[in-house]
């Protein structure tokens, strides 16, 4: 049984999401973002805090009979020209670097690559000012 | 016009980074001359407790934040009754927080454009 | 203003569920995503809250049927799409993280 609910205009939405790669909430915000943008609204920015920096890092090694969730964001973020950021102050933190940042703080491992770009908590209250919605996943 | 947004910050200061990191958005919005909130609820409450001593743990003390919010333009500061009461706080290390009843709160969500529960 | 509040926590051995259910306004709705689910699972006190209660109550469908717990006629499943519209038809969406 589902909801039958009024079509609405497009509308454009901010995403934020607060939890790793491997945890239920991160496939449920890829899903509602795949589901707006089917839905012919517009997402105004993808945006990771917390651990939702992890979902950025090239560095997360799925198991082949799992989800792979953080290819999925990748390509969804790459084939839709999303713009996707990550947090730079928790992604520091949590050891999720570009480049840039690597080189930096003389890090060997570089983990985020293109699509995401870091940045700081200034493009979350942008995207929260430019949406009609913001929808936060996280926690579990 | 800009969007009002509310912090609802539930976590007690040292149960990780999401204190610090919801009290970064806060402190961020402030920067950027936003009509931000910030709601103290459930274990939140502890975060105002007096005469807590961060350095115990190698934690950074975040009441130097939180005493900083006025400067950084947020005024609206509340917590609630229900979890400090329920919690043993009487009196609060941020003198600004107004304490709101359950009803208040309902109210006080429905006034924000926006809202963020960490 | 109406808001949709979010949960995706057990409802046992976690207190969102009873804050979020003190603050819920009365044009407000509640869906119940991943654990959060297990709030309808029968002969429970969360379930006994939720059904006295008469909220606009949704359920991710998949979270439901993952758990084999049956969606009560007092409250809806929804797929992904209806989420996306639940989402539109309140004024703003509060997760509890």
């Amino acid at each position: 049984m589902h909801a039958v609910l009024l079509i609405e205009s497009a509308m454009k939405f901010a995403i934020a999401l607060f939890s790793a790669a491997h945890a239920p909430s991160s496939r449920r915000a890829l899903l509602f973002a795949q589901a707006a943008l089917a839905g012919g609204h517009e997402i105004v920015r993808l945006f990771f805090y917390q651990d939702g920096v992890y979902n950025a890092s090239a560095s997360v090694v799925t198991p082949q009979d799992e989800l792979d969730v953080p290819r999925q964001w990748r390509a969804f973020v790459t084939d839709h020209q999303l713009d996707g950021v990550v947090c730079i102050a928790a992604a520091l933190r949590r050891g999720v670097l570009n480049e840039e940042e690597a080189k930096r703080y003389q890090r060997d491992a570089v983990s985020a690559g293109a699509p995401w770009e870091l940045s700081g908590l200034g493009q979350l209250h942008d995207a929260v000012q430019d949406a009609d919605r913001l929808i936060c996943f996280g926690g579990a | 016009m800009p969007k009002s947004l509310l912090i609802i910050s539930r976590q007690a200061p040292w149960s990780g980074p999401s204190a610090r990191e919801a009290l970064d958005i806060v402190l961020a919005g402030g920067a950027f001359d936003l009509p931000i909130g910030l709601l103290f609820l459930d274990d939140g409450v502890f975060q105002l407790a007096a005469k807590q001593d961060a350095k115990a743990l190698q934690q950074k003390d975040l009441s130097a934040n939180l005493q900083a919010l006025p400067m950084f333009g947020v005024e609206q500061l509340f917590v609630c009754g229900d979890s400090s009461a329920a919690r043993g706080l009487e009196g609060f290390a941020l003198a600004e927080a107004q304490v709101l009843s359950a009803a208040e709160i309902t109210a006080l969500i429905d006034r924000y454009d926006q809202v963020i529960t960490l | 203003m109406s808001t949709l509040h979010v949960l995706s926590h057990s409802p046992f051995g976690d207190d969102r569920l009873t804050s979020c259910l003190r603050v819920i306004g009365t044009d407000d709705g509640l869906l119940l995503s991943g654990d959060a689910a297990y709030a309808l699972q029968p002969g429970t006190a969360p379930f006994a809250v939720l059904s006295a209660r008469g909220l606009k109550l949704f359920v991710l469908a998949e979270d439901a049927q993952a758990r084999a717990i049956s969606v009560p006629d007092w409250a809806i499943g929804v797929d992904y799409p209806a989420f996306v519209d639940l989402s539109i038809h309140y004024d703003k969406v509060n997760s509890w993280l």
